[in-house]
């Protein structure tokens, strides 16, 4: 009780102290920082994870040629999962004489667990969004089955053996997905219904899909009990799997918002390191008082670790009171950009990382030095001593780096991250040996006199060993700044150059050989510019080197590609956004040869010169591996894992794909289309686009909040740094006032001193930032790396700036008051 | 515990003996004390005077255990220094030893008021804020409580100084150069002051000074030349 009192008596009075203050801001800035992006980040996860659901029709899906263990249904009821089952096969629809096949999915009452199911009354009705699916003895249809049956909403339609009535036009379930295998015209029915058609026979092709939702922990026990017991055919499926267009995207901006958080704590850090060091040096005569007064070195190392202990404390209930406002502001300014509701829930979880930060920032950085006041000799109340050394160099760096990348490591779980940051910060430290010793040349120089330039060198002369620390942590600060900038902006122009205005938002698939001439007039008569029309032919892969799959894959079961068909085409040119990553693109004439995508390809083993053989229809085709191609999946335009030549597919049967831009001015040409062309399947995917249009607003504004945040936590280290010099310099400057210096003269040599030192760390920053962008394009964000020239120039000017504006006021004082009293204030 | 840090049997409350100290600088080892010995009596106020560098401070602090000699001992109230570890020597100091600097030494972020309760703080007191006003008064600066050092004149710095080493009621008192930093007039009030609260709180001080009016109102004047210690002639201190 007595030590919390003193404690609590003497916290008060730090206060008063200017590096406790900076200390404790920065610590509040870390915790703070961290804490608002893991709960923005974590919130983004759940909020696309939601969304997301919304395209599974549930949380998880799991997906079989057989139906689920009866008491596998029981397991997951017991867990408090929630499920919906549906059974997906063909059959052929008959409507008097009239017969189409279609793909029928025959859906539970739960069903959808997540999302919507969009329908029509009419063909031109408006649409209606229901969370159910048809009830017993009715059908919901594609539109496109309306005129090849010849029938409208209402009339009678045979599956099977039963008689069903058209109550409905479906517009889009949530699980539809961009699959090109149920190309048929869609028809949903109720579960309840199938025994009666009777289509459903030992040996028939039907998919079983089982849909389950609930929490996070219930789905992933579930997993865990489940995953030993799936058979080959089962597949469980989660947002990740059934969207990785979307979950690309996530996984970047989540990296950014990660990187923006370690940077962030690195300058924090910094400041701590900066603003402690500066807190111990002030405590030698404190400390050597406290000795005299008869304490011990155990007492008086307790009452510094209680102080750090509070101050921990202070920063961390600080800094978590302050994130929740500031993550609920980004999520406000997210919120004007997404059309599904935010997942607003306080999860612990995202908040421990913040609170490691301020222990581990505290402790790693601001102890060192702390701990070694305990030995200030008490002698040094009579007589000043030469100091303890409070920076152990060896053992203090060695602490504060592993602390840094474990802090790093542990925040941004990126080894990548930690390499290039380190690396840039190696760049920095070569840079900041250069400059010193340039430095060091060039002030030895300077002479004798009283202009500004000679006032802003001799300046520096006298500051010169707080100047290269100063031009360290300026320049930290703004390799981090210019790190972060860059990243940002790559990020976005990635994003941008993924997601067009005029990204191709529909697909047409199933394109009969004989219509695509036709197609391609209907789309230049309305000015719809298509990508390339590729050919697409069904085939499975089943042997490598004339050996089954199966046996060469070891893992065969986990490669979906092996178990489906794969879609076949055959290209002359490489697609503009393909690139060759292996061999070499087809020599004229020769058809046996096939190009192959890089993952894939990773997967089964696969090298130019391998030969792969594939069943098409009945037949077998072999062909050597030319090269391997790296696909942007992302690009929205038709992509293929498997391409061959032009020609080597010609006996195969074949349809055609393409996908194309529609303004939503123009939507109503879709219905023209459907009527013109009744057996091509129109995908639209224009809410997918929409989605991902959605996702990347919301986190370029959250990167832009960041980035403030960031700066904001930059100018606190720039403050923290000048501070250590603050008082002498102020004595300075009175010296030099009561000498006869003029009020300009003084203002401008301050004014260019500061900006000299804010010129070299800004240009110091900007090669280390170059340095590290450099490193994390090249690994985590898997860009192209180029020069950045402008920065080059701001960053320095704008560093130059800033220094010279805080150096401007921190002469304010000496210009104000009368030297006399600042002297003496000084004393 | 008491029983261990009693006066020596003969009543003297510091004996020192055989002092010797000696420091390295740049390899060459240089004889700052040289046999000092020396006894001082509770109640006594004793006064080093020497010219500058003639080993004063050195004594002082090493006779407040501040520090520990090359060779010889030191006894303070019955307890050999040169036999504590330095955190024997600190719990000694808290229970018998106050200071006086001749830099002030108050911490310049705390008031006067402050400076004066925090050795009462550190030791758990009640009334430490009680205790430190009724202090301050004593010894002039009532109305001065809530000012910063920098905000006070070098004599009242000193006072609160003073006001602070009287705060832990030691039995021992040294004052290094107290006067050292003031005007001629404002350290003959100091002095005034420091004999006063000494002679009212039966302290026992050991000064250091070169201040001859400060030291004449001593009961007891030692001069330090080169090191070593000797009586200062009658007729000086008559």
């Amino acid at each position: 009780m007595k030590f919390l009192h003193l404690l609590l008596w003497l916290g008060r009075r730090d206060w008063a102290l200017r590096e406790v203050r900076v200390t404790l801001l920065a610590v509040l800035v870390a915790v703070a920082t961290v804490a608002t992006i893991g709960l923005f980040a974590d919130q983004l996860q759940r909020s696309v994870m939601a969304s997301g659901s919304q395209f599974l029709a549930a949380d998880r899906q799991l997906r079989g040629s057989q139906p689920m263990a009866e008491d596998w249904l029981k397991d997951s009821a017991t867990l408090g999962l929630r499920h919906a089952a549906m059974v997906r096969f063909s059959s052929m629809l008959f409507a008097d004489q009239h017969l189409q096949l279609a793909s029928v999915k025959a859906v539970g009452s739960a069903y959808p667990l997540a999302g919507q199911v969009t329908v029509r009354d009419t063909p031109s009705g408006p649409v209606r969004r229901l969370a159910h699916g048809p009830a017993p003895g009715k059908l919901w249809v594609d539109a496109r089955l309306l005129p090849l049956l010849h029938i409208n909403v209402g009339d009678s339609v045979q599956v099977g053996q039963a008689s069903f009535k058209v109550a409905a036009i479906l517009v889009q379930e949530p699980d539809a997905g961009l699959s090109m295998l149920g190309l048929a015209p869609r028809v949903l029915m109720n579960l309840d219904d199938v025994a009666a058609t009777g289509v459903i026979q030992p040996g028939s092709r039907v998919a079983y899909v089982d849909f389950f939702s609930g929490s996070d922990p219930q789905l992933s026990r579930f997993h865990d009990w489940l995953k030993t017991r799936l058979r080959p055919d089962q597949r469980w499926i989660g947002v990740k799997e059934g969207r990785p267009a979307v979950s690309r995207t996530i996984d970047r901006a989540e990296r950014f918002l990660m990187l923006g958080g370690s940077l962030a704590v690195l300058m924090a850090l910094v400041a701590i390191a900066v603003a402690s060091r500066q807190y111990a040096i002030r405590q030698l005569d404190t400390v050597a008082l406290l000795k005299t007064f008869g304490l011990t070195q155990a007492r008086i190392n307790r009452l510094y670790l209680g102080r750090l202990a509070s101050w921990t404390l202070i920063g961390t209930g600080g800094g978590l009171l302050l994130a929740l406002p500031l993550w609920f502001a980004l999520a406000q300014l997210a919120k004007r950009w997404i059309t599904t509701p935010l997942a607003w829930s306080l999860n612990p979880v995202a908040l421990w990382p913040a609170a490691v930060t301020a222990v581990v920032a505290l402790f790693a950085f601001a102890l060192p030095p702390i701990v070694r006041l305990r030995k200030v000799p008490a002698m040094r109340v009579l007589r000043s001593l030469p100091g303890v050394d409070l920076v152990g160099i060896v053992p203090d760096v060695t602490l504060a780096l592993l602390a840094m990348v474990a802090l790093i490591a542990l925040y941004a779980r990126n080894l990548w991250l930690v390499a290039a940051l380190l690396g840039g910060l190696a760049a920095l430290l070569l840079l900041l040996v250069l400059i010193g010793w340039g430095l060091a040349n060039l002030l030895s120089r300077v002479g004798q006199g009283g202009g500004t330039w000679r006032l802003a060198l001799i300046g520096m002369r006298r500051h010169r060993r707080a100047l290269l620390s100063q031009v360290a942590v300026v320049g930290l600060t703004m390799m981090l700044v210019g790190t972060l900038y860059l990243v940002r902006t790559s990020l976005l122009q990635s994003w941008q150059r993924q997601l067009p205005a005029e990204a191709p938002n529909e697909f047409l698939v199933n394109i009969a050989p004989d219509a695509v001439p036709q197609v391609r007039r209907f789309l230049d008569q309305n000015n719809l510019s298509a990508s390339h029309l590729y050919p697409m032919v069904r085939g499975r892969l089943t042997e490598i080197n004339g050996k089954p799959v199966r046996q060469v894959v070891s893992d065969a079961n986990e490669v979906e590609a092996l178990n489906r068909e794969l879609n076949l085409t055959w290209m002359e040119k490489l697609p503009a956004d393909n690139k060759l990553v292996e061999g070499r693109w087809w020599r004229t004439g020769i058809t046996d040869e096939v190009s192959v995508e890089q993952r894939l390809a990773e997967k089964l083993g696969l090298h130019p010169g391998d030969r792969v053989t594939f069943v098409i229809g009945a037949q077998q085709l072999t062909a050597t591996v030319a090269s391997i191609r790296s696909v942007d999946w992302e690009s929205m335009r038709p992509n293929f894992y498997v391409a061959f030549p032009p020609g080597a597919l010609a006996d195969y049967p074949a349809t055609w794909i393409t996908s194309f831009y529609l303004p939503h001015a123009q939507r109503l040409l879709l219905d023209r289309f459907n009527r013109e062309f009744p057996t091509i399947t129109v995908l639209d995917i224009a809410h997918l686009i929409n989605r991902i249009h959605d996702i990347v607003g919301q986190i370029t504004q959250a990167v832009e909040a960041l980035l403030v945040m960031i700066l904001a936590a930059a100018l606190l280290v720039v403050i923290a740094v000048l501070g250590a010099t603050l008082p002498e310099r102020q004595r300075e400057g009175a010296l030099l006032r009561t000498l006869g210096a003029r009020r300009a003269t003084l203002v401008r040599s301050t004014l260019l001193e500061f900006a000299l030192i804010g010129a070299m760390a800004g240009l110091a920053g900007v090669a280390a930032a170059e340095g590290a962008v450099w490193l994390l394009q090249y690994r985590l964000f898997s860009g192209t790396f180029e020069w950045h020239l402008g920065l080059w120039l701001v960053l320095p000017v704008l560093s130059a700036l800033l220094m010279a504006v805080v150096g401007r006021l921190q002469l304010k004082p000496v210009l104000t008051v009368s030297p006399m009293l600042l002297l003496r204030q000084l004393e | 515990m008491n029983e261990r840090y009693s006066d020596t049997p003969d009543g003297a409350l510091l004996q020192a003996s055989e002092l010797t100290h000696q420091v390295v600088v740049e390899q060459h080892t240089l004889t700052i004390l040289q046999g000092v010995n020396l006894e001082i009596k509770a109640g006594e106020s004793v006064a080093i005077v020497g010219r500058s560098g003639s080993g004063k401070t050195t004594l002082l602090g090493l006779l407040a255990g501040l520090d520990v000699p090359s060779e010889g001992t030191v006894i303070l109230a019955g307890s050999e220094l040169t036999r504590l570890s330095e955190d024997e020597r600190a719990t000694l100091r808290s229970r018998y030893v106050g200071f006086v600097f001749q830099s002030f030494q108050l911490l310049p972020a705390l008031t006067a008021l402050e400076n004066v309760q925090l050795p009462l703080e550190l030791r758990g007191d009640k009334d430490a804020e009680k205790r430190a006003r009724q202090l301050l008064e004593r010894v002039g600066l009532g109305d001065r409580l809530s000012h910063r050092p920098r905000q006070l004149s070098g004599g009242e710095q000193q006072r609160v100084a003073i006001a602070r080493a009287f705060a832990s009621d030691p039995r021992i008192l040294f004052a290094d150069e107290p006067t050292g930093n003031l005007d001629t007039e404002t350290g003959a009030e100091i002095v005034e002051l420091l004999m006063t609260l000494n002679r009212e709180e039966g302290t026992t001080l050991v000064l250091v000074t070169h201040d001859t009016q400060l030291a004449a109102r001593c009961s007891r004047q030692l001069r330090m030349e080169a090191g070593r210690l000797g009586a200062v002639p009658v007729e000086v201190s008559a």
